[in-house]
């Protein structure tokens, strides 16, 4: 029986690559035959990442996404070395918490610039002429903040409501092309971020409710690789515009 | 940065008038220090001081002079 994700010589550009969920798809996609480009600004943890997957032609760039001009010409040397692409993941994202009255313009873009103004620069790019192949799926890694209020997180779920605004705008417009856009809203999951958040916020009554309605659980970060490369897969042939929570079923009540 | 400019910042963020703070203050006294303002805290000393603080050292302040010596 055929492999029901089959990424055999497919190319796959995953940002955040270091991180916990860029790392857990990453290594599912290359043990399904992907043959993976990494991008990360954390040079140290992309190599642990690029040496742990199967298959032996991955490569990978260090780069901060925060510098948003630099993206188009990194782009264009991905494009000459790498050739044109099946699949994007978009991972890299910064979490930080803050008061109102401290989050302030500077503060707002940077987190603004890192998880959405980067992510539309490299859609912009990949979706370039000869930058992708026919079939190019991007899936953007949004989060279920997006949805609900919460005290700190303006900036935050600002940027990842914008993705998803974003994402449906792609949509309709690249579906000519044949190109599809969706993102994966995760709830808490166990990586890095999960551990930032919660050196203030453990033990507190309202961090302890909030996962109390994760009723599943919390995720691990193979639960949203699943769900990305389900999306990338043509599998998902259909599906352009959409978010996929992947929340333990908080977002039901 | 002085004492003086640096109780200003701490008032800025525990949203209360100037001068009333004074190093000897008890913050377990302080109605204002709450879950917010301690989170404020952290931004603050990291904007102005450039400065991690961390959960366990933030549980560890007793007195306004503590926070004050942390500031550096
Ligand atoms: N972990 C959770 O609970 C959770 C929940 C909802 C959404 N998310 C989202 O999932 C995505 C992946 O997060 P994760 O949980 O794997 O966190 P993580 O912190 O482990 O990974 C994030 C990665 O992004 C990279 N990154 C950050 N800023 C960058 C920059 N300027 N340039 C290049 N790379 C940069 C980091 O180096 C890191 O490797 C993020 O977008 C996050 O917002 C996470």
């Amino acid at each position: 029986m055929p492999d029901f994700l089959d990424f055999k010589g497919k190319k796959i550009f995953v940002t955040g690559a270091a991180g916990g969920m860029g790392q857990a798809v990453s290594a599912l996609l290359a043990a399904h035959g992907a043959h993976l480009i990494l991008l990360d600004r954390n040079k140290e943890q992309l190599d642990v990442t690029r040496i742990g997957l199967e298959g032996s032609d991955h490569t990978s760039y260090v780069c901060d996404l925060g510098q948003i001009d630099a993206i188009e010409g990194l782009m264009s040397q991905i494009t000459k070395e790498q050739g044109a692409v099946d699949g994007l993941v978009h991972c890299a994202g910064i979490a930080n918490v803050r008061p109102l009255k401290l989050s302030k313009y500077s503060y707002m873009v940077d987190v603004m610039n890192v998880n959405y103004f980067s992510f539309v620069e490299i859609v912009r790019c990949i979706t370039k002429r000869k930058a992708f192949n026919p079939g190019l799926s991007i899936v953007g890694i949004c989060s279920i903040g997006a949805f609900y209020g919460a005290p700190t997180k303006t900036a935050y779920s600002s940027s990842k409501a914008a993705m998803y605004a974003a994402v449906k705008c792609m949509a309709v417009e690249l579906a000519e092309k044949g190109v599809r856009a969706n993102v994966v809203a995760p709830g808490s999951t166990r990586t890095g971020m999960m551990e930032q958040a919660e050196e203030y916020s453990a033990g507190t009554d309202s961090y302890k409710q909030k996962l109390s309605r994760q009723y599943l659980g919390i995720c691990e970060p193979e639960d949203i690789a699943n769900s990305i490369a389900f999306l990338l897969s043509d599998k998902a042939r259909m599906i352009t515009g959409a978010c996929l929570t992947v929340d333990g079923g908080k977002m039901s009540t | 940065m002085t004492n003086e400019e640096k109780l200003h910042l701490l008032e800025d963020v525990f949203e209360l008038d100037e001068n009333t703070l004074t190093p000897e203050m008890v913050l377990a006294d302080i109605e204002e220090y709450d879950s917010m303002s301690k989170l404020s805290l952290i931004v603050m000393i990291d904007d102005e001081c450039h400065k991690k603080l961390t959960g366990e050292q933030l549980k560890e302040f007793e007195t306004i002079q503590d926070i004050l010596d942390f500031m550096g």
